[in-house]
This record gives structure tokens, C-alpha cells and sequence, in this order.
């Protein structure tokens, strides 16, 4: 298989479709210290058509200097204002109209603007998915309701570090997760996504022997990671090459500790935030395999994370195999 | 296209470009597997049910260090076996073992892994709870930690590796002072233990023939409560449920009774108190010094000419304890403390100094995965156990493995833990006495992978403790010494591998960690009990 994205015929819609299908989970990359990556990837109601591929770069920036430290939100003038970048590698593919493959490779580094701790930089974790359409329902004159599940893989492939948190490029957790989404499209471009899911995250191994969390000194190099929720509501408007998305998205950490006063974060801290980001995502009229991706994010409210704001630029090139 | 980069190494299988989808599900499956097990993790230090190589019956003549004889404070002869009063006490553990509970049943069984080393564990806990430097304040300047307002923000202590050091010296002295005396009379009254002189009281744990007044565990409870209260106010709660506790299951097990138990906490607690006297005059209350010493010391760099050593966090923060050099030591004069000092550093302005710059640079530049790791391995830094408590970690393994009396493994901790009390002080009075600049603020461009100490850099801290304990551990386990000894090494060179550390700085650390250990060997050797 090559690179080649030769524009289908019939695949419009789908080329724009399909690339805000992928775009979601990749402004999560760089969102937060150790949030799960592309758990959004699958979130929404669209699907490539049979044999037809999407893939493309999308470069994320995130940044923040204040964040909350359990429910206290400070900066620290030890780290400044830390920035984590992502470049990230993503595909998906229509194996039919109603089963799609994602998979995303980000490669991250970070870096903090103050003090003397060194930014990290690797590979980070391999997503792969797979996204199935249960139902589409034509609704009386309004549109139609779709029901999508979805199930994705997500593993580290470099041995960076999770124990350098907030400077670690990942939680170097394996992690499951299962979403499902209800979707309303109506007549008029304007469509409603309800998205949940749920994370299972296995345990970590760290470089050390011992390590203190939830009130208690554990004896061992193992840390037991809690597994997340997450619920993501999108309200989007589409229409001629161009989709405009508004999501906001609740993650919720089910367990963990919270950093002690003045402590660094922990990789399996309770790491809570709501989010918001709107997303631009357009065909390119004359250049119609090329899809071009902006967007902002911005958390606005948290619990053991940056109050990151990200922003997002991508190119993805859609084409028939 | 789905480059399948790194699914060999995670998976164990290569993936096939030609057929993806049935490959793809195979590892959304496997992954599944991977992380749909159970998330109980499994803690590498477990106790078993103590049973003693010996009972150590002349313990009660091993030389003291704090008091001045085994028998200094007296205990009262017990009742006789065959009183009323003991039958009472006998009927009193049979009933309460008839309506022994699960949760007491877990607690006799956590209790059984060895008095010593439970305590050890709990107490590594509570430093680790507790080293976590003040917050800033938002005009730039530090509280300090106050020990009359234990939970306030900052709690008291911040139990920075000095303060650690001091703080499992003087509870592993303690522990031993008090076993020593407790031996001392249990072989004076030799009170057999409860399911000894009655077959009808259940040996829930294993009982050896070691008399059982005053009771072992209620004199560790009672040394080891009073000492951590005083050292970790915050935590009195916790710290006197854990008392009670041992207490409890040591009546539960059939071990002791509430006579022994009752003269074992009030010996416990009476050591406890000649300890804390001599901790109340060490100097630890002058450690920190004040806004005109933090100065001074500066000025008495550049007065030597050499660029003084500078808090590199913001705001500044004032250095960690710069008069714990003149804390009181176990094993040393202060004549010895200033024999074993080392030589100066390079001067800042030399090229030698510039060399080690270059050195570190390097290092932290071309840094490999498996220094990082190390790097990672022996960190130690604010919220963990400290490099004292990772030698505790070290230690704790081999004493259980070497199924010491309780007595014996209160003797290898504290002598481990003075060791490294005194190495703590050696290494600050150095390091205070050169303000030597850390690496990255002589080369800005030196990022660490490790947070950096806030106190001057020769010699290092790490190197002083890990080679003043590997040699006590190669003293009190010659079969380990090698072993020791590498744990030591790599300890010392994770710091140039954070980037925290000149090379010189850590054979400068080691050496002296070694003239350190020796007075503390120098004592174990004449301490009658080999």
C-alpha cells in the first residue's frame, strides 16, 4: 500500500466527515498531563465509505501555567508555563461503510519555561480502533439518529518515562476503552453527538521501588492505574467541505490521589477536567483530497491537571485504495 | 500504510500488512487481556509469621547507647504463674480469642511479620507523608514548618533527608535502648508466655521460648509511639491506633498478657523519654538558621573568592538546614567530624571546575534510556522516603530474610540508621562549609531529570548515605558486601545522571560516607553482641 489519496468520486462528504471523526482525539495529545490520547478519536457519527482512507498529520500545542493542585489551583514558578507539542501520525480506513480502522502515533515533547527540569521527548502511545455503526434511523422529516460503538487500543511504544510528570510525554499505561455515541443529523447541517466512554487502564511500572500516594507509602514498583470515564457532547454545524464542531467533554479519573500541597503529579492521580473546543476542519475547494484542520481548546475547569489551552493545525489527505 | 511501528516489541507478534482488519482485532483483543486483569498489585515487602534464628537471651547485657545500663529504669517483678491474678489474665485472652475477630485476625497476622520491621514500614510511610517542602507564599517568601501547629499548611515536619536521617536514627536507637532493657528483665523474672503456661490459650503466631514479661511488643509500641508522636505530630492519630494494635495482637496471639503487656508499654515509654531528652538538646532546633546565616554564608564564599552556591528555584528559597552540620552525632566527636571532612572542592573559577561542568553537561545532554532510569531508581526527592529510607527499604529485606530476634533487628537498623544520622551531618557541615553552586547554575543550559536539592552540591548527599550504609550492611551482612557496595555505586552516579551532581562531588560523597561508617563499626564491634 502507498501513500497515494486519490479523490474518490463519490466520497465527498465523506472526506470531510471522516477527518472530524479523526481530529477529536488528537487535540487531546498534548491536553493535560497524561490524558488519555485519540479516547475522543471515536466519538462522533461518520464513517468513511468502503476502501477509503484519511490520513495526515495534525501538529497540537498545548499550554499552561496554572493548574490544580487536588482542588487548589496555583501556578508554580518551578516550571513557568510548560508546553507540550505533539506531532501526530493518524489514519482511518473503510473496511465497509459501517466499520471503520483509526489508529494514531503521536510523537510529543515538552518543555517547561522555568527552572531546571529538562523536557521530555519520544514516541508516544499507538491508538488503534476499530468503530462500528449499529443503527442509522431516518426520523420524520428531521433527519436521522445513528447509533455508533466503538472499541480502541492504545499502547506505548518508546519506554519514555511516566515518573516526570508534569514533564513525562505519557502515562506509558496500555489502555482499553469502549465509547459508544448517539448521533442526530438534521436536514438543515446542523448535527448532535452524546458520546460516552469508558477507559480501562493497566497498571504501570516505574524505575523505583517505592512511591507514596492516597495516603499511603506502596512498597513495590507497580502502581495500579484507575480507569476513566469520559462523557463529550457535541453540537456541530456542517455543510460544503466545511464542519464546525463545539464540543465539550467531562473527563472523570475513577480513583487515584490528589497531588499533595507543594508534591509533583503523580502518574496515577485523579486527574479531572471539563473541556471545551470548537474545531474548523475544510475541504479545500480546488484541492478536494486535502482536508485542512484548525482549532482551539481550552479547559475550564479541573482537578489535578493544567488548565491547558491547545491549539491544533493539520493537513489530512483522503483517498481511494 | 497503518505503519504498525512498536506493535512487535508491545505485542510479541508482527503484524501483516496484507490482512489488517482480522490482525487489528487481534490486538484490541490482546490488548484487553492486558489490561482486563486484576489491578491488585502485589507489594515486594512481605512479612512472614517471624520465627528467630535465636532469642538473643544475652541481649540484656549488649552495651546501651543512650541509657546508661540495660537494667537503668527498673521493672517490677511480675505476679506469679500460679496467682490468681495471672489466671485472670489467662482467662482473659482465652475468652477474647473466642470472639476474635477477622479484622483482628489480619492485624495478629500483620503483627506477626516482626515488631521491628513493621515499624520500619510505617515509619518510611510517615516520612514520605511528610517531605514535602513549604508552598511559597505569594509575596515570594516561605512559612516555615511549626511543630505547634502541626497541621497547618506547611504541615511540621518537612522531612527532608537530614531530617529523615535524624528522625530513623533516633527511633531505631530507641526501639533498641528499649528491647535491650526489656531482655535484660525478661531474663531477670523469666515469665513464660501465656500459651506456655496454659494449653488452653491458642498460639495464633509462632511463640518461641523467649520469657514474655515485659512484653516485646508492647515495649516497641510503647518506645516507638512515643518517639514518632514527637516526630510526626500530625499523624498522633494513626501513629497510637498502630500501638494499640500491636498491642492488641500480641494478647490475641497468645504471646503476652495484660501484665506483660502493661509493664512492656510502661518501659517502652520511659526510654522513649530519656531518647527524646538527648533529641531535644542535639542542636536539630537551630538547623535551620535564619536570614543573617543564609547571607553570611554567601559572603563567606566570595570572600574566598568562589562563586556561593544559589537557590535555583523560584522564588529563592532558603537553603535546607545549613546548621545541621552541628546536630549531635551517634558515633562521632566532633573533633572525628572534622578529621573526616573533605578537602575543598575545585575552585569555581578553575578549569577543573569547568571540566566537571562539561561532564555533567554531557551526561544530561547524551543521556540514555537506562541512566535515566537510574537517574529515576534513586531519586529520593521531596515526597518519598529519602535516600535514608531507600537503605531502610535495602535493609529491611535482608534482616527478615535473616530471621533476626526482634532485639538483633532493632540492632542492624540502628546501627544502619546511625550511620547515616552521622553521615547526614558530616555531609551538611561540607556542604555548608563549602556553599558549593550546583551544576545548572554554573551552565544554564544543564536541564536535570531529576528535581535538584535546594542546598549546595559538594559533597553529595546521596554518595555520604549510600556508602556510609553499604559498609554497615557489609559489617552486618559480610555475604552482601559486593551487593552493597553496587547499590552504592550507582546510587552515587544517578546524580550525575540527573544532572544534580559534579563527579567530584560524588568520590568526594563516597569516601566520606566510608570514614563516616567506620566509627559506626568501631562501635558495633565492641558492643557485645556478636
Amino acid at each position: 500500500m502507498d501513500l497515494r489519496c486519490v479523490l474518490s468520486r463519490d466520497s465527498r462528504g465523506t472526506v470531510h466527515a471522516s477527518a472530524r471523526a479523526l481530529v477529536g482525539g488528537f487535540v487531546a495529545v498534548a491536553l493535560t498531563w497524561a490524558a488519555p490520547v485519540a479516547a475522543q478519536s471515536m466519538e462522533d457519527a461518520i464513517f468513511m465509505d468502503r476502501r477509503v482512507l484519511c490520513a495526515g498529520l495534525l501538529y497540537t500545542r498545548d499550554q499552561w501555567s496554572n493548574y490544580w493542585e487536588g482542588g487548589l489551583k496555583r501556578d508554580n514558578g518551578n516550571v513557568g508555563t510548560v508546553t507540550t507539542q505533539a506531532a501526530a501520525w493518524m489514519g482511518a480506513y473503510g473496511v465497509t461503510d459501517k466499520l471503520n480502522i483509526i489508529a494514531s502515533l503521536p510523537y510529543v515533547w515538552t518543555n517547561a519555561s522555568q527552572g531546571v527540569l529538562g523536557g521530555q521527548r519520544g514516541a508516544q502511545d499507538l491508538t488503534v480502533g476499530v468503530k462500528y455503526r449499529a443503527f442509522r434511523t431516518p426520523l420524520t422529516s428531521a433527519g436521522s439518529l445513528s447509533g455508533i460503538v466503538g472499541l480502541s487500543a492504545s499502547a506505548p511504544t518508546s519506554d519514555y518515562t511516566p515518573d516526570f510528570l508534569p514533564l513525562s510525554i505519557g502515562s506509558s499505561s496500555k489502555r482499553v476503552t469502549a465509547r459508544g455515541t448517539l448521533s442526530y443529523e438534521g436536514r438543515n447541517g446542523v448535527y448532535v453527538n452524546g458520546s460516552a466512554a469508558y477507559t480501562r487502564r493497566g497498571n504501570v511500572t516505574l524505575d523505583r521501588v517505592a512511591y507514596y500516594t492516597q495516603n499511603q507509602l506502596f512498597l513495590t514498583n507497580e502502581v495500579a492505574m484507575p480507569d476513566v470515564s469520559e462523557a463529550a457532547l457535541t453540537v456541530g454545524y456542517q455543510r460544503k467541505g466545511l464542519v464546525i464542531p463545539v464540543v465539550i467533554t467531562r473527563q472523570t479519573t475513577l480513583g487515584g490521589g490528589d497531588i499533595r500541597r507543594q508534591d509533583m503529579p503523580f502518574v496515577s492521580n485523579r486527574m479531572n477536567f471539563t473541556r471545551v473546543d470548537t474545531r474548523v476542519q475544510y475541504v479545500l475547494p480546488k484541492l478536494r483530497a486535502v482536508t485542512v484542520h484548525a482549532g482551539v481548546s481550552q479547559i475550564i475547569a479541573g482537578r489535578n491537571v493544567g488548565q491547558g489551552t491547545t491549539l491544533m493545525g493539520g493537513l489530512l489527505l483522503v483517498g481511494k485504495l | 500504510m497503518l505503519t504498525m511501528i512498536g506493535l512487535r516489541d508491545t505485542f510479541g507478534f508482527v503484524v501483516d500488512r496484507r490482512s489488517r482488519a482480522p490482525r487489528i482485532a487481534a490486538l484490541l483483543l490482546l490488548s484487553i487481556g492486558a489490561t482486563s486483569c486484576d489491578k491488585a498489585i502485589t507489594q515486594t515487602e512481605s512479612l512472614e509469621p517471624l520465627i528467630a534464628t535465636s532469642t538473643d537471651a544475652a541481649a540484656g547485657t549488649w552495651r546501651p547507647i543512650v541509657l546508661t545500663s540495660t537494667s537503668q529504669i527498673a521493672v517490677a517483678a511480675p505476679t506469679a504463674v500460679t496467682s490468681d491474678a495471672y489466671k485472670a489474665e489467662l482467662a482473659a485472652i482465652k475468652s477474647a480469642q473466642r470472639v476474635i475477630t477477622p479484622v483482628q485476625q489480619e492485624r495478629v497476622a500483620y503483627w506477626s511479620g516482626g515488631g521491628v520491621l513493621r515499624w520500619n514500614q510505617l515509619l518510611r510511610g510517615l516520612v514520605a507523608r511528610y517531605n514535602l517542602p513549604p508552598a511559597p507564599r505569594a509575596d515570594g517568601t516561605y512559612p516555615g514548618p511549626d511543630v505547634n501547629n502541626p497541621f497547618g499548611d506547611p504541615a511540621f515536619p518537612f522531612a527532608n533527608p537530614p531530617y529523615a536521617a535524624r528522625a530513623y536514627s533516633y527511633v531505631a536507637v530507641a526501639q533498641y535502648e528499649a528491647l535491650k532493657a526489656a531482655w535484660y528483665w525478661k531474663y531477670q523474672y523469666n515469665r513464660p508466655s501465656p500459651a506456655k503456661t496454659d494449653a488452653d490459650v491458642r498460639q495464633l503466631v509462632p511463640i518461641s521460648d523467649l520469657p514474655s514479661y515485659p512484653s516485646e511488643d508492647a515495649v516497641l509500641a510503647g518506645v516507638t509511639v512515643a518517639m514518632l508522636q514527637a516526630l510526626f505530630p500530625a499523624s498522633v492519630e494513626e501513629i497510637t491506633r498502630r500501638g494499640a494494635d500491636q498491642r492488641e495482637a500480641a494478647l490475641l496471639a497468645g504471646k503476652a498478657t495484660s501484665s506483660d503487656l502493661a509493664a512492656g508499654l510502661a518501659l517502652g515509654r520511659s526510654v522513649a523519654a530519656l531518647v527524646l531528652a538527648r533529641a531535644s538538646t542535639d542542636g536539630t532546633s537551630n538547623a535551620v538558621g535564619n536570614a543573617t546565616l543564609w547571607a553570611a554564608l554567601a559572603d563567606s564564599a566570595r570572600a574566598k573568592g568562589e562563586t556561593p552556591w544559589l537557590s535555583l528555584e523560584t522564588p529563592a528559597r532558603p537553603p535546607m538546614l545549613p546548621n545541621f552540620g552541628f546536630v549531635q552525632t551517634w558515633s562521632m566527636t566532633s573533633a572525628e567530624l572534622s578529621a573526616a571532612r573533605p578537602v575543598a572542592p575545585f575552585p569555581t573559577a578553575s578549569a577543573q571546575m569547568k571540566a566537571e561542568v562539561a561532564e555533567v553537561r554531557r551526561t544530561v545532554d547524551g543521556l540514555t534510556t537506562a541512566q535515566r532510569a537510574i537517574a529515576q531508581k534513586w531519586n529520593d526527592g521531596a515526597g518519598t522516603y529519602t535516600p535514608p529510607g531507600h537503605w531502610n527499604d535495602i535493609a529491611a529485606e535482608f534482616i527478615r530474610d535473616a530471621k533476626m530476634s526482634e532485639v538483633r533487628a532493632a540492632r542492624a537498623f540502628a546501627l544502619l540508621n546511625m550511620s547515616m544520622h552521622d553521615a547526614s551531618v558530616a555531609c551538611w557541615d561540607a556542604k555548608f562549609r563549602y556553599f558549593n553552586p550546583r551544576p545548572s547554575q554554573l551552565d544554564v543550559n544543564i536541564r536535570t531529570d531529576i528535581g535538584l536539592p535546594n542546598f549546595p552540591a559538594y559533597p553529595s548527599g546521596h554518595s555520604t548515605f549510600s556508602s556510609a550504609a553499604a559498609d554497615v550492611l557489609g559489617y552486618l551482612f559480610p555475604a552482601s558486601a559486593a551487593e552493597f557496595k553496587v547499590m552504592s555505586d550507582e546510587a552515587g552516579i544517578s546524580r550525575l545522571y540527573g544532572g544534580i551532581h559534579y563527579m567530584n562531588d560524588i568520590t568526594a560523597g563516597k569516601s566520606h560516607g566510608a570514614r563516616v561508617a567506620a566509627f559506626t563499626i568501631r562501635f558495633a564491634q565492641s558492643d557485645r553482641a556478636q
